[in-house]
């Protein structure tokens, strides 16, 4: 039972985290239907920014927030170079655009920031973990858990009280009845863009402060997938609740089925749970049933 | 389609459909056979020789893609799962018939009749296309990005847990399969160096190549054509589509199997790293630059890809930056080409080729 507790209290530390880089999915899903594959190498691009200025010695909430805005200006310039022109494009084109701009961001991070895993000097974090009743915390998960909530709030805020969140769920609902009322979806598309990166940005910094940031830490970035694919591609809410889900259960199985079948299942479970409860589920949870017709 | 040279027509639709249409077009294609099987080989270096293989190999490898994507239309991220299967199902029955070769009269009397090597080969094709089609089979209630992350799942838990943890263990040879010289063999053709590869690859890619033509001509390929245009629509017209999108997953991981049992040629040993999941991508951008649902596009893009490599390996110095070097590359050919070339290379060769069809009477 103990056991059991720990991994559920750390599955959703982590689960935030990953609800925090799948809202950015979302919400790119949501106001151009682009889905984007290069989520684990914005993750990368985001933590590298933030690790390089606070090595430099700038605050860590400055750093953070010098990651924020240049992650705002590389989706802004991503949105407006590369995506923009294949609005309406089948799928496969979006989706291998994104597939290229994956390849080239992370060429370019391996090119400027090397293969070596780095880490944060000195500490952000104290090491020594917390104790609550029988849970034990490490700081980093509960920072990463913190900054996800507030940024969560936060862009929640945005969608219900701001002008330009409004402006986002109506492209949302009817982009056509949107551009109509004078919504400009060009906006909206840069807004998503650059939130996005912001997202995963954040979550690149937490992801790379629990074991050191590297490559593979973009790996943990594409978990998001099963998250987005769970809650069901357009459900902010889903979102939220399909990444949480999902650091639950990856830490539930690393936990109790490690044991049986070893090397690694805990990486791939997500996956092979999501290739299973799309049989039973093709739209997620609150996704939206999408009828066709010839 | 394509337009004809001036003064040609067709009479009957079995002309229309003929293999090579038109006598110009059965005179270049056997100048291209010959300089392919006879010339080429006896007069490049090994070194070009070796580039032709790693063309060939990507060629059989993204075959598969472009039939599930471009004939079928169904998105696979996870090809290299399938190849993955292909190579070690070869690797590890040649290894086995070569280590009991002595003891067994059965795997002797395969390894003595060079029969371990093409047996593997079915073998490999057969695994292959049974463990694409158990990942295929979510298709059938789902579709669009859900099958992307059904193939996607498919190549984690192949290669980097199945694979690298459980299939690398058997018999013990640790984490790479060193395939020794002389155990390939196919009756007494011992596949030793690049040339010999070569002429596997060039019988392989030419079998696949007039595979590949000969189904989407057939019931068949129609089939697959018309899921890939419309599915709700084809499913009215009568075609089974859960049927033929199994098939044509079986058929792709039987083309992956292939190349994957090509593959243990051309290096002689196999590892998990040689199929990890920025193959399957890599396979996907290949298809693209060449052009979606066009065979020959399949050729053009290998060549231009590979090419590309060798291109990037001369200009990078130190050896670690070409692999960023590679992905810079290869995201931007595929960025530039879906920007800028969005019917890939195929399109354009189709252009040049009418162009000269035309000549010097072109009309628009």
């Amino acid at each position: 039972m103990e056991l059991f507790l720990q991994l559920l209290v750390s599955g959703i530390l982590v689960g935030s985290i990953y609800a925090l880089v799948a809202l950015g999915w979302t919400l790119i899903y949501k106001s151009s239907s682009v889905l984007n594959l290069a989520m684990g190498e914005l993750t990368l691009v985001g933590a590298y920014v933030c690790l390089t200025l606070y090595n430099w010695g700038i605050p860590f909430p400055v750093a953070v927030l010098g990651s924020l805005v240049m992650g705002a200006i590389l989706g802004l310039l991503v949105e407006r170079l590369v995506l923009r022109p294949l609005i309406g494009e089948p799928v496969l084109t979006v989706i291998m655009v994104t597939v290229g701009l994956s390849f080239l961001l992370r060429g370019l991070v391996g090119l400027i920031w090397g293969t070596d895993t780095v880490v944060f000097n000195p500490a952000v974090f104290p090491a020594e973990s917390i104790r609550i009743g029988p849970v034990i915390i490490t700081p980093v998960y509960l920072g990463g858990f913190v900054a996800s909530l507030i940024l969560l709030a936060f862009f929640v805020w945005f969608f219900q009280g701001t002008r330009w969140g409004l402006a986002m769920q109506a492209t949302a609902d009817d982009q056509m009845a949107a551009l109509s009322l004078g919504v400009s979806a060009r906006l909206v598309y840069a807004i998503a863009w650059a939130i996005a990166f912001m997202a995963a940005g954040v979550g690149g910094i937490f992801l790379g402060s629990i074991n050191g940031l590297n490559i593979s830490v973009g790996h943990l970035g594409l978990l998001v997938l099963p998250a987005v694919v769970l809650g069901g591609l357009n459900s902010v809410p889903g979102a939220i609740a399909g990444g949480l889900i999902i650091g639950v259960l990856q830490n539930l199985t690393g936990g109790y089925l490690d044991r049986f079948i070893p090397g690694g299942i805990k990486d791939i479970f997500p996956l092979a749970f999501m290739a299973v409860f799309l049989i039973f589920k093709p739209y997620g949870l609150w996704g939206w049933v999408k009828i066709e017709r010839v | 389609m394509f337009r004809l040279p001036a003064g040609t027509y067709f009479q009957s639709y079995r002309q229309a459909h003929r293999f090579w249409p038109t006598r110009f077009m059965t005179f270049r294609m056997i100048v291209l056979l010959v300089v392919l099987f006879a010339v080429v080989p006896f007069t490049f270096s090994n070194y070009a020789l070796s580039i032709a293989n790693r063309i060939g190999y990507t060629i059989l490898a993204a075959m598969g893609v472009q039939l599930l994507i471009g004939f079928t239309g169904q998105l696979t991220l996870g090809h290299a799962a399938f190849v993955a299967v292909g190579a070690y199902t070869s690797a590890i029955f040649t290894l086995t018939a070569a280590d009991y070769a002595s003891s067994s009269p059965f795997w002797g009397f395969l390894t003595d009749t060079g029969m371990a090597y093409p047996l593997s080969i079915l073998l490999a094709c057969l695994l292959a296309g049974l463990w694409s089609v158990l990942f295929g089979l979510p298709s059938a209630r789902i579709k669009g990005f859900g099958i992307i992350l059904t193939t996607m799942a498919a190549q984690f838990i192949t290669v980097d847990f199945v694979i690298a943890q459980y299939v690398s263990q058997i018999g013990g040879r640790g984490h790479y399969f060193s395939i020794p010289p002389g155990t390939l063999k196919i009756g007494r053709w011992v596949l030793t160096g690049d040339r010999d590869a070569y002429f596997l690859m060039l019988i392989l890619v030419t079998g696949v190549t007039a595979a590949m033509i000969n189904w989407k001509r057939t019931r068949l390929g129609r089939a697959w054509i018309a899921i890939r245009d419309n599915d709700i629509a084809a499913e009215i017209l009568g075609v089974d589509i859960v049927r033929y999108k199994q098939l044509a997953y079986f058929a792709a991981g039987m083309l992956a199997g292939l190349a994957g049992s090509f593959w243990i040629t051309s290096l002689f040993f196999v590892s998990p790293e040689h199929f990890v999941w920025s193959n399957s991508l890599w396979w996907v951008g290949v298809i693209l630059i060449g052009g979606v649902g066009a065979i020959d596009g399949t050729i053009f893009g290998s060549i231009f890809l590979e090419l590309m490599l060798v291109l990037v390996n001369s200009f990078s110095v130190a050896n670690i930056l070409f692999l960023y070097f590679k992905d810079i590359a290869f995201g931007l050919a595929v960025i530039i080409f879906l920007l800028y070339e969005p019917n890939g290379l195929s399109y354009r060769w189709w252009q040049i080729k009418n162009y000269f069809y035309l000549w010097p009477f072109s009309y628009k």
